[in-house]
């Protein structure tokens, strides 16, 4: 049976419920999709040429699983097609969670091998190693499998000089002027637009389709 | 469709009342999906009718619920859907009906939001746009627009037709 003053009551609670949540929701929301601005990329930890059309730049951590899933099927094949033939650059930023115990460890020797050109080899042996060091801490039995002995000392001294948490440092403060607050996130830059992609939902097969048309436009 | 029996005698200010409640529904409810399509074609303060989908369709795929392939075949048709479901529900033409399709869509999004809630998946909601994070309070608007639309359904097959216009 019809009844007024149950109806009423319904739409007035749950219509001013849903007033209340979506006007304030979409307030909060609207900076995270605003233009960021763009930031003077360095060298370091970046693949690829500069002068690229299309910059992306990916915020992660080394001890998070999906930034090993993110890595391994849709980085790679981005860096194999995109950024190999010079369409696109880039740039690795460090956003160790505190929840990870050893993240902060291992972005510095993966920081330290990038001082001596080997970031690529590290970050890929740290991402298939990722179960073993993120359950023993040993983050060096996994980077000296893969540097010579000089290069390790080398890597060894500028870890133990703790000069390298100040650019990781960087990373973090950078992304979270852009409101990271989970890794993997990523940004794509191209004509002074940077934008921020939704998180968890970046694969390969959608993000080729994505960097295709930005190279088309 | 026909429609049930008879409702029992009303005083007039209460038909009133239910009609301007009906209208009151089916103006939220379609502002509501008028405005989600708008967010999801006008990103970063310009329209994007023609690259809309891309950024839309992570939104989706973060979910965890479609192939690939139906991911992006959503993402392209989702923002015009709750366009013209919006406007239909605006202008009160064939209520019944599309409220019942309102309401399933909207049953169907609380169902993946629910779901990805409890899986404890840290993603966009995707409801407005990319940029807003899934969590208990897009439960809770989302939760209570359905109850919205549940309700304007329930009410347009229980008003008379030729009453229900205002």
């Amino acid at each position: 049976m019809f009844r007024p003053y149950w109806m009423k009551g319904l739409f007035g609670v749950l219509g001013l419920a849903a007033l209340a949540v979506a006007v304030p929701g979409r307030i909060a929301a609207a900076p995270a999709q605003a233009k960021v601005a763009a930031v003077e990329l360095t060298a370091f930890k970046a693949m690829g040429s500069k002068s690229a059309p299309i910059t992306i730049e990916v915020f992660s951590d080394f001890q998070c699983p999906a930034c090993k899933v993110n890595y391994e099927q849709t980085l790679r094949p981005v860096i194999d097609n995109y950024v190999s033939s010079g369409k696109v650059y880039l740039v690795q930023r460090d956003f160790p969670l505190p929840m990870h115990s050893h993240s902060r460890e291992a972005a510095r020797w993966a920081n330290a091998a990038a001082e001596i050109g080997k970031f690529g080899k590290v970050e890929a042996a740290l991402y298939a190693k990722q179960e073993t060091w993120g359950s023993t801490g040993n983050i060096e039995a996994v980077v000296t499998t893969i540097l010579t002995p000089a290069e390790m000392r080398k890597v060894r001294q500028l870890v133990q000089s703790g000069q390298l948490d100040a650019a990781i440092d960087r990373d973090v403060a950078l992304g979270q002027s852009r409101r990271v607050n989970q890794t993997p996130s990523l940004f794509v830059s191209k004509g002074g637009e940077t934008v921020a992609l939704p998180a968890g939902g970046v694969t390969y097969g959608i993000l080729k389709q994505y960097l295709d048309y930005l190279l088309k436009k | 469709m026909a429609d049930p029996r008879p409702l029992p005698p009303a005083s007039p200010s209460s038909g009133i009342a239910r009609r301007v409640l009906i209208m009151l529904g089916r103006l939220l409810v379609g502002s509501v999906f008028v405005y989600a399509a708008y967010s999801k074609l006008h990103l970063n303060g310009q329209w994007h009718v023609r690259d809309y989908w891309y950024l839309f369709a992570m939104s989706i795929n973060s979910y965890g619920v479609l192939p690939e392939w139906g991911v992006l075949w959503l993402a392209r048709a989702l923002p015009w859907v709750e366009l013209a479901l919006g406007l239909l529900l605006i202008s009160g033409m064939g209520l019944r009906y599309i409220s019942v399709v309102a309401s399933l869509l909207l049953a169907g999004f609380f169902a993946v939001m629910l779901r990805a809630h409890f899986k404890g998946l840290e993603i966009d909601c995707g409801c407005f746009g990319p940029g807003e994070k899934l969590g208990a309070r897009t439960l809770i608007r989302d939760g209570a627009l359905l109850g919205v639309s549940l309700a304007l359904t329930v009410a347009a097959f229980l008003v008379p037709q030729s009453k229900r216009s205002l």
